[in-house]
């Protein structure tokens, strides 16, 4: 957090930088604001400002800037009369935001290898499966467990034994077919 | 929680200018406490920055930055660190008061960077996306986000987003009043478990364009040549200097007629009007089930009055905009043959009792995207109409199936003629007083058919209409008065076109239009006829025509010995002195056959052969000596090749 050393006046608003930062990150953008004390360099991406209602936004800490050129100068890509903060809004956003990743959440095995998730996903596309530590458990009734194999299905009826028995051994094919071709 | 005011210089430096007073915000200001509760900050006048605690951060700058900060609440959002490392997870909260470090819910790590320097974020690896994750100010490197609103406009999607993701309604997907001009459309890819399909690759490859024609194609292969006309099937698209402005005026109309209000739950959900969560209502009845309590397209008798008079001066100028709206709220979903007919007469200044209809159609019509399509189609495609005065209702009536008459309203049989919820009745009492009416001009004989046929086929596809009716002109013009049945069937016979389509033949030649399922449709909608309209007045030069399932022909001596041959046979070997016929089963309903026992032999009977409708197999009857009398089932498109009995 050394004072940056940039003069104001390159970083004003409106003004379309290109920028490489320390860490390899290239693009280009154009300046919303720049606050000093904090030294974030706030930007919209895409020269020509999608001036939609949604845009891309980078914040960026200045001092990670490597270098930068000067690209041109448009117009305040932030209009202040338009600017309008809904809070309710916003929370209920993030609310459903946290909920639908706590979904997906749930559907990523802890501790499992990328083999068995994808068998998870994959047999997730037609059958109800869930994740019990690392054994996969469909239709609350049949237990895939490691190494998730045909003859690892266990329990349930026999029909759903059975069916879960033959879709895994169809994903599991796939999967290497995909991984053959791949 | 304690509040600081950050937002708040009043100077207006940097040409910012005040800060509406909307923004609230800044309550992201602690680290730790990530609750999601926010206060208002408070903004206020210039001068006090200088007593505020938050000395350096009155600048505008920090103002946005801190605006835009809390634009992001809520979005996911991918953050670099130090190290290297990335993150990806739903933005919470930041240290807006001090350094800007951040808060991530729900975070994963995409990257992990190499572990040098500071590694305070870590070991969530393989761990599942951690509750909250913590960035201190000096791990930041940036934060990127997509798709961010930013101003009103956006958050006002984004609340309409968020309250309606639970179920995606088509309006939502839809709905352009919803701000955004396109979605961003992404490319479809093949899921990846099944590579058996890589041509799809190559075809759908490039831009909309695709660099292949079909029709090229085809013609290059097998030698077809296209024959589509587009006008064959919808009303010619008239682009003449008049199209902007019919097209304006067409949108300023639906515009008027969608922002209308509505009890109808449905037309408000279609409208973009959102209920109120409170209300007790199952998702079939929001979204499903037909209301038959109120119905927005049909009558108030009360207004009638009123209706009158504003309607001389709507439609005193008959301006085209003004009818095809008329039109294109009759077409929609809820109206039905009542409200057409008396509708379209109401265009017309003699007629004084069913302008209410039209009025209220006006007002209260349930329109919905499809009568806004019809509206702009209609004004913008006029119908080529071979009908010389009547070109412009002509266009109108036969685009949004409006029984357009003059002889009717002449003959105030309209109201009548609007009371008969059956098409039907309607169909032959339209029938009975077009007759008597001794057409002025081909057109009424057009505009007849076509409202009858479109009357009956309002809930096929609007474009059959205008092609029947261009079928129907051509050979109604060279008539003299024959008999109202005689013209309505001797037209599908000359029509060879009609054939195709079944709907024509059935509107066209007869009463009942049973087999068009549409019209079955609208005879079974509440019928929302007008109670006052005017009486029906029974025109004596009509001849009436009963359909009957009897045939038409009992047997009686037929001069000529017509037969009706099927035209897929091509030679009817017959042997002397006996009458041959076709005989025709039961099924066979187009065929009128006449078998005359008594009849003297023919040497060479003449072949007539039935354009008209599909030809079955016949049985063929040879020899035989006995007399029979077919009695086919005439059913009510019979076409009647002209013959007077």
């Amino acid at each position: 957090m050394d004072a940056n050393s940039f003069g104001g006046e390159e970083f004003a608003v409106g003004c379309i930088l290109s920028i490489k930062t320390t860490l390899g990150d290239e693009f280009d953008g154009q300046i919303i604001t720049f606050d000093r004390p904090s030294n974030i360099l706030v930007l919209q991406e895409g020269i020509k400002s999608v001036s939609g209602p949604r845009r891309n936004i980078r914040l960026l800490k200045a001092n990670y800037i490597k270098e930068f050129s000067y690209l041109g100068q448009a117009e305040d890509p932030l209009n202040s009369k338009k600017c309008y903060l809904d809070l309710s809004a916003l929370q209920a956003r993030e609310e459903s935001a946290i909920r639908q990743a706590e979904i997906e959440a749930e559907r990523l095995g802890v501790g499992v290898t990328p083999v068995a998730q994808s068998i998870f996903d994959a047999l997730s596309k037609t059958l109800p499966v869930r994740w019990d530590k690392t054994a996969i458990v469909v239709m609350n009734e049949v237990r895939v467990s490691s190494p998730y194999l045909p003859e690892s299905v266990a329990g349930g009826t026999p029909a759903a034994n059975e069916r879960v028995r033959k879709v895994l051994e169809l994903e599991r094919k796939r999967l290497q077919s995909r991984g053959g071709s791949q | 929680m304690n509040l600081q005011q950050v937002a708040n210089p009043r100077p207006a430096s940097n040409g910012h200018g005040r800060r509406r007073v909307e923004r609230e915000n800044v309550s992201k200001q602690e680290l730790k406490s990530v609750s999601g509760k926010t206060k208002p900050s408070r903004l206020t006048n210039a001068g006090a920055p200088a007593g505020s605690k938050t000395g350096g951060y009155e600048s505008p700058s920090r103002e946005r930055l801190v605006y835009l900060t809390t634009c992001l609440i809520g979005h996911r959002v991918e953050v670099q660190a130090a190290d290297g490392s990335l993150f990806s997870g739903i933005f919470h909260a930041t240290n807006a008061v001090e350094d800007f470090g951040i808060v991530l819910k729900m975070a994963h790590s995409i990257r992990i960077g190499s572990p040098q320097g500071q590694m305070s974020i870590v070991d969530n690896i393989g761990k599942g996306p951690s509750k909250t994750l913590i960035i201190p100010a000096k791990e930041l490197v940036q934060i990127t986000a997509t798709g961010v609103s930013v101003t009103r406009d956006g958050f006002t999607n984004d609340l309409q987003h968020v309250k309606q993701q639970d179920i995606m309604l088509d309006s939502s997907i839809s709905q352009s009043r919803h701000g955004e001009a396109e979605r961003q459309l992404e490319r479809w890819v093949p899921d990846e478990d099944n590579p058996q399909c890589p041509e799809l690759e190559n075809i759908f490859d490039g831009n909309w364009n695709r660099g292949w024609d079909q029709f090229k194609a085809n013609a290059a292969l097998f030698g077809v040549k296209s024959t589509f006309d587009e006008e064959l099937y919808t009303t010619k698209l008239e682009r003449g200097p008049q199209t902007r402005e019919l097209e304006r005026e067409a949108l300023r109309i639906a515009k008027e007629i969608e922002g209308e209000e509505t009890q109808d739950l449905h037309l408000a959900e279609e409208r973009g009007v959102q209920l109120d969560e409170n209300f007790d209502i199952d998702e079939e009845t929001r979204f499903s089930s037909v209301f038959r309590g109120v119905d927005d397209s049909g009558y108030y008798e009360d207004d009638e009055v009123l209706l009158d008079s504003q309607n001389t001066e709507t439609f005193g100028g008959a301006s085209s905009s003004v009818i095809s709206k008329s039109f294109a709220n009759l077409t929609s979903g809820k109206s039905d043959d009542g409200d057409q007919v008396s509708s379209c007469s109401s265009l017309k200044d003699e007629v004084q009792g069913s302008v209410s209809s039209t009025m209220r159609d006006l007002n209260k019509s349930d329109s919905s995207d499809h009568s806004r399509q019809l509206l702009s189609e209609s004004l913008s495609k006029n119908a080529a109409s071979n009908c010389d005065s009547r070109i412009q209702e002509n266009q109108f009536s036969e685009q949004l199936g409006i029984n357009y008459l003059t002889e009717f309203v002449e003959k105030k049989t309209l109201a009548e003629v609007a009371q008969k919820t059956k098409s039907e009745d309607l169909q032959s009492s339209l029938r009975t007083m077009k007759d008597g009416a001794d057409i002025g001009g081909h057109s009424m004989n057009a505009t007849l058919y076509a409202s009858t046929s479109l009357g009956s086929s309002k809930g096929q596809e609007k474009t059959s209409s205008p092609g029947e009716l261009k079928d129907n002109v051509t050979p109604a013009k060279p008539q003299g008065a024959a008999t109202q049945s005689a013209r309505s069937r001797g037209r599908p016979g000359s029509a060879s076109s009609t054939s195709e389509r079944g709907g024509a033949a059935t509107t066209s030649s007869g009463p009942g239009l049973s087999p068009s399922s549409s019209v079955g449709s609208l005879s079974s909608e509440k019928s929302t006829l007008n109670p006052h309209a005017k009486e029906f007045k029974l025109n004596p030069n009509a001849k009436s025509f009963i359909p009957s399932q009897t045939p038409l022909r009992p047997a009686s001596p037929v001069a000529d010995g017509s037969f009706y041959f099927p035209t897929n046979v091509a030679a009817v070997p017959h042997m002397h002195g006996v009458p041959v016929g076709i005989g025709v089963g039961p099924s066979f309903a187009h065929q009128p056959v006449v078998y005359n026992p008594q009849m003297a032999p023919m040497q060479s009977p003449q072949a007539y052969f039935h354009p008209n409708g599909p030809q079955y197999g016949q049985q063929m009857i040879l020899g035989h000596p006995r007399q029979v009398l077919y009695m086919p089932t005439y059913p009510p498109e019979m076409p009647y090749k002209g013959r007077d009995f």
